[in-house]
């Protein structure tokens, strides 16, 4: 039977995967996909434990998440284009402007 | 004449703020007339002094935050009064001395040493914690721009080596003030940094403990006691001369005073219990610096590290515990002042002249400048303590009073009158005497008529104050027995009222 | 009465300051010698008028104003011209006058002539103020003071430079004088510390007052105060081991050599035992005062030895002055303080002439020191031959001149008190004295005329200088004749010294003895020294080459000593000290300033504007948070 901790197992590893994504990428592109997945990770560990509470309250969240999430990703990626535009590359090495 | 403090406190800071729109050339001028109006002023404050009072005089108050109690509060008394007119006459002593061609930007400079006048008397005559640190961090500022605009080659190291290490030091200070007023809150549920209320509080001895130790690391890095004594040979070695003069002859003093002001009436039990610590420092600091100025080369060097080794003097006969020996002690630093004044001023003019202040290019200038080695010499023999020059009187009062606290350490302190006259004579030796040993020294001027003006007040004093000290030495004897008798007072261990003697002087006049 | 103790104290001031003040720039002006020397004669004049009425009146106590008053402590400016200082005001200004008529031919051609009239003066009035002070502060004003003096006149032709001691053993008149100055600091500790001492357990400084109370003292104390007061006599009096400074003082000028090191200045250490005297006399301190004793003795007879060999004719004479200085302590150690003040007196006398009449011989000889260069200047310099001859015999002890009444005397105490030892190295000094005076003065006016080989055309002295000089001749004759009526005046202050009748008994043959020593030496010097032709003298380098020739030609290696370790390890030491302030102490606070510099330094790196790094050390923050976190509440 498939429990509460194999969501929970599931979503923990999703979340270090993204984490580490965003540790480990040096491609902007590639650092929103990370994201993405930590918030989906957040996503199904808010939907399983709301399951397992009878409670609505996390399915509502998951959904919040998905609105902000898609807001994000338009923005995001509008900016991503112009920065594209202007540098022809999206590595953040090569794009770091400011020196500390 | 009621606001005299105030007046001679505010005085210097209008006139500098207006001496930014006075013209270059008559900057001077108005430098020299600005200070001596505040000289005389300083010279009024002494005749209309009542001699047998020993208590504030001249106090003023005016509450600024009251929830605080912290307020405009100020006063002298014996102990401050003659620290206030030497500040005065160092100030316009030193402006007499500047030398408008070798000076550039000398307005600058004028405005410059007229905010310092005003820090110094400020934090001789405030009576209130607050006053006092605030006018206290406020004298860093225009002695940092002095060093670090007119200086030597490292002057911007010295500058920063100075301010920082001093300020360090009195945040610490700061921190001790706030816990003193703190405590004095938990006790009165009151809140003030007004000293004289201060003087009631009745602390444990080890509160006292540690809080004298926050106030000692601020003061013992002004006087600068060793091991905290590195930042003055740089200053003193990239200061201008004028620089040199103001931070020996004033800005060490207030060190010393705060101790007297500070650690001893507010701590009488922890000062005497420190008197062990403070004694060995003391005598480091006086035979370690005098053999180390005896190893410099540069004449301004030795007469810094002299400097240090005075001021161990003045450090041993504060902690004398008596009337002799703390009244010696600030005599001490009226003399000190006055001698360590001129003899920066005397070292500024040859190097003025050369461009050197290296004794081995110098070498039989007694031959040269008569005039110039005969005041040096005067200036020397009161270094070493000759008697009936002003050094004897100082010397001779803090040994005789550290004598009761201790023998062997005075016997070991004293030896300061042999091995200063070792480094004062081979100083003068090397520079003055011998045959001329580089010729371009032959063609230099004997003092001018500028130099010889800035030169023999100093002189005079030097001679008077060592013949007839009474004036001086009356008012501050008053003074220092009412701090005694307090202290002796207010002391909870039994060795702390053992060690403090207080003499009732009522008794001796009988 | 007042006014005369004031004029015989200011009078030397006024010269001082007229001479320093008004003439110290202008070149040599004759007013300034004569100007000065008149203030001079005036302060002797009164002297000698506050002695005639100390004898008929007794003592005269002025104060003149308060100086310090502090605490509990009161030291005012008080005179007291009593038996004891009015003896001292005579012969200081009786010898000052002299000596000050004499500089006016002396230094007549040096260009800082009135300069050394305004020193003169000056040590004139310190030296007055020493005498005449009535409490210890005072005392050591003029201690001080002289010292100064001192120090100035020694190093008087300061131009000179410095050379390495084989040249001349002082190297140069400036370090001299700095040595001697430095020197006398070390014995003036002493004298402060006894000075503190006194106040401590008497509460006063004042003579008065602190003898009156000694007898409350504990005996440690008494003992402590005594050491003390003696350290610092010992080196204004040049005694073992902090003599070494006199004899290189004699790179002075020599009129200050015959007022200040061998008249006046060096006999203050005696004059201060004498006048404490009451410390002294006390049973607690005898360890003390036989110390004195012995230590003087040991002096007088240490100096003469090294007197035997030298050939510079001031540094024979200021061996002698040590000596001399010897035997006083050691009359003044043995109780006998009123022969001491009266050997002091009459040594005064002879010893100033004396080295007036080296300074003459100087003057004929281009400044030439060296007596083996002299010889035979006895058919030039008539005068000056019979002056340093009398000096000579007074100093030799040959009756009846002033030496034989006062030093015999002293010998007689040693023997009185049974210390037969301190009595036979004296007597046996005595020949010693005889014979290296007498060695000098044959070498110097007898014999082969071996100057003229170097080239030198002596010529006698000023005649008014030699009728100046007539008063201590005259002094050092016939002051020896009024022992009795001294005696009498002067133990009306200071404790009398009989001798007891045992030794009056055999106080002929004792007499004969020394005597018989005394003119053996002279005998032997008249010897080897003063003959011409084939007994001529002639130097004998086995002789300069043997150990005893050179331990005594070197001082006992005793300069040396105090070069090698003392000196050059204070400089050492000096260095070292230096180097750790720099090393050590500053770069620990700059190690502390380089320390939070460089911690900034290094995490400067996390702001390197890198998205992509902010997020890794966002990601190990949050890490840490969640840690941290973690462990609290494990903790918790």
């Amino acid at each position: 039977m498939i429990g509460i901790s194999h969501y929970l197992i599931l979503s923990g590893l999703l979340f270090s995967i993204g984490f580490m994504g965003v540790l480990r990428r040096k491609n902007l592109l590639m650092l929103f996909f990370a994201t993405e997945v930590m918030l989906n990770a957040v996503n199904i560990a808010f939907a399983a434990i709301g399951n397992y509470y009878g409670d609505l309250s996390g399915q509502m969240f998951a959904f919040f998440i998905i609105a902000v999430a898609a807001s994000e990703v338009a923005v995001g990626l509008g900016l991503l284009i112009i920065l594209y535009k202007k540098y022809h590359t999206l590595d953040l090495d090569v794009i770091s402007t400011m020196k500390g | 004449m009621e606001h005299i403090l105030t007046i001679l406190i505010f005085f210097p800071l209008l006139a500098g703020i207006l001496g930014f729109i006075v013209d270059r050339d008559s900057a001077k001028a108005y430098g020299i007339s600005v200070a001596g109006i505040e000289f005389l002023l300083s010279l009024w404050l002494w005749f209309s002094f009542d001699m047998d009072n020993a208590d504030m005089q001249f106090t003023e108050f005016l509450p600024i935050i009251k929830e605080f109690g912290i307020s405009y509060n100020v006063g002298v008394d014996g102990i401050s009064l003659f620290i206030v007119i030497m500040s005065a006459m160092i100030t316009l002593i030193g402006i007499i001395s500047l030398n408008e061609e070798k000076i550039d930007n000398i307005k600058n400079m004028i405005v410059s040493l007229l905010f310092l006048e005003m820090t110094m008397i400020g934090v001789f005559v405030a009576l209130d914690a607050i006053m006092f640190y605030i006018f206290w961090e406020l004298s860093l500022v225009p002695m940092l721009y002095i060093i670090g605009a007119w200086g030597g080659p490292t002057r911007v190291y010295a500058a920063i080596k100075f301010f920082l290490y001093t300020f360090a030091g009195s945040l610490i200070m700061l921190v001790g003030l706030l816990s003193i007023a703190y405590l004095y809150h938990l006790e009165t549920s009151v809140w003030t940094f007004n000293l004289l209320d201060w003087y009631q509080l009745d602390l444990s001895v080890n509160l006292q403990y540690w809080l004298f130790l926050a106030l000692f690391i601020g003061f013992a890095f002004k006087v600068p006691m060793f091991p905290f004594h590195t930042w003055l040979p740089h200053a003193h070695g990239q200061a201008p001369t004028i620089g040199s003069v103001i931070l020996a002859a004033v800005l060490l003093k207030m060190g010393t005073y705060g101790f007297v002001r500070f650690s001893l009436p507010l701590f009488p039990d922890a000062s005497v219990q420190m008197i062990p610590m403070i004694v060995v420092l003391s005598i480091i600091m006086i035979i370690y610096t005098a053999m180390v100025a005896f190893a410099q080369k540069d004449m301004k060097q030795i007469i810094a590290y002299s400097s240090i080794s005075h001021m161990g003097i003045i450090m041993i006969g504060i902690f004398a515990m008596n009337s002799e020996g703390l009244s010696g002690a600030i005599f001490q630093m009226i003399s000190h002042g006055m001698v360590s004044g001129a003899l920066f001023l005397l070292v500024g003019i040859i190097y003025e002249r050369t461009g050197t202040k290296l004794m081995s290019k110098f070498g039989g200038l007694a031959s040269i400048m008569p005039v110039y080695a005969t005041i040096f010499g005067v200036m020397l023999m009161a270094s070493v303590g000759l008697p009936l020059t002003i050094g004897f009187v100082g010397e001779f009062l803090v040994l005789l009073g550290f004598y009761k606290i201790s023998p062997m350490a005075t016997v070991i302190a004293g030896t300061s009158i042999i091995i200063g006259a070792i480094y004062m004579l081979s100083l003068f030796k090397k520079s003055f005497f011998g045959e001329v040993t580089n010729e371009s020294n032959r063609g230099l001027k004997d003092l001018n008529a500028r130099e010889i003006t800035a030169l023999l007040p100093l002189v005079a004093i030097v001679v008077w104050l060592g013949i007839y000290p009474k004036p001086v030495l009356k008012p501050i004897d008053n003074s220092v027995q009412k701090l005694l008798i307090d202290m002796k007072y207010k002391a909870r261990t039994p060795e702390a009222k053992k060690s403090i003697i207080s003499i009732q002087r009522a008794k001796e006049e009988k | 009465m007042e006014n005369l103790v004031y004029i015989a104290l200011f009078a030397p001031f006024v010269g001082s300051l007229f001479a320093g003040l008004f003439f110290a720039r202008s070149p040599k002006n004759i007013v300034v010698g004569v100007v000065n020397s008149a203030l001079i004669f005036i302060s002797l004049l009164a002297s000698i008028a506050l002695a005639i009425h100390v004898v008929e009146h007794g003592a005269i106590h002025v104060t003149m104003m308060d100086w310090i008053t502090v605490g509990g402590l009161h030291i005012p400016f008080g005179f007291v011209v009593d038996e004891v200082s009015v003896t001292m005001m005579v012969v200081v200004t009786m010898v000052s006058t002299v000596v000050h008529i004499y500089s006016n031919g002396y230094m007549d051609h040096d260009k800082s002539f009135n300069r050394f009239f305004s020193y003169l003066s000056a040590f004139v009035f310190s030296m007055m103020v020493l005498v005449m002070s009535d409490n210890f502060a005072g005392l050591f004003i003029g201690w001080e003071g002289v010292g100064v003096c001192s120090w100035l006149l020694i190093g008087f032709w300061y131009h000179k430079k410095d050379v390495t001691p084989d040249i001349n053993p002082a190297i140069s008149p400036s370090y001299a004088a700095n040595e001697a100055f430095i020197m006398n600091r070390i014995a003036d500790l002493g004298m402060l510390i006894g000075i503190f001492l006194i106040y401590w357990n008497v509460g006063s400084l004042q003579y008065d007052i602190v003898f009156e109370k000694l007898p409350h003292l504990g005996d440690g104390i008494l003992v402590a105060i005594a050491m003390a007061l003696f350290i610092g006599a010992m080196g204004k009096s040049a005694q073992f081991p902090l003599h070494t400074w006199l004899t290189d003082a004699m790179e002075g000028p020599t009129p200050v050599s015959a007022l200040i090191h061998a008249a006046t200045m060096v006999t203050a250490g005696v004059f201060l035992v004498i006048r404490a005297n009451p410390i002294y006399s006390l049973d607690a301190v005898s360890g003390v005062s036989y110390f004195i004793a012995a230590l003087g003795t040991f002096v007088a007879f240490f100096a003469a030895s090294m007197a035997l060999v030298n050939r510079d004719l001031k540094r024979i004479i200021a061996y002698s002055t040590l000596s001399q200085l010897g035997y006083m302590f050691a009359a003044a150690g043995l109780g006998a303080y009123w022969i001491a003040l009266f050997h002091l007196a009459a040594h005064a006398f002879f010893k100033a002439l004396l080295f007036l009449g080296a300074g003459n011989v100087m003057h004929a000889m281009n400044d030439e020191l060296d007596i083996f260069k002299m010889g035979g200047l006895k058919k030039v310099m008539r005068g000056t031959y019979l002056y340093m001859g009398v000096a000579s015999l007074a100093l030799a002890g040959i009756p009846p001149l002033a030496g034989y009444f006062s030093k015999d005397a002293i010998i007689e105490t040693a023997f009185n008190e049974g210390t037969y030892i301190l009595w036979f190295a004296l007597v046996f000094t005595a020949g010693l004295t005889a014979f290296y005076s007498f060695r000098q003065v044959f070498l110097t006016f007898e014999g082969e005329e071996r100057y003229k080989k170097f080239g030198f055309h002596p010529h006698e002295m000023y005649r008014y200088v030699l009728i100046a000089m007539s008063p201590l001749a005259i002094l050092a004759i016939i002051t020896g004749w009024f022992k009795g009526s001294f005696h009498e005046f002067i133990i009306r202050l200071l404790p009398d010294y009989e001798m007891s009748h045992h030794t009056h008994h055999n106080a002929w043959w004792l007499g004969l003895l020394v005597l018989a020593f005394a003119v053996t030496g002279i005998i032997i010097a008249y010897m080897k020294y003063a003959r011409k032709g084939d007994k001529a003298f002639k130097q004998d380098k086995e002789v300069e080459s043997g150990f005893l020739y050179k331990l005594l030609i070197n001082q006992y290696y005793i300069p040396a000593f105090y070069t090698e370790y003392i000196v050059k390890p204070y400089s050492a030491l000096s260095d070292k000290f230096w180097s750790i302030d720099k090393a050590v102490v500053d770069a620990t606070v700059d190690f502390i300033a380089k320390v939070i510099y460089k911690t900034g330094d290094r995490t400067r790196v996390i702001q390197n504007g890198n998205l992509s790094s902010y997020l890794n050390w966002m990601g190990v923050g949050a890490v840490l948070l969640i840690l941290a976190s973690a462990v609290a509440v494990v903790i918790g």
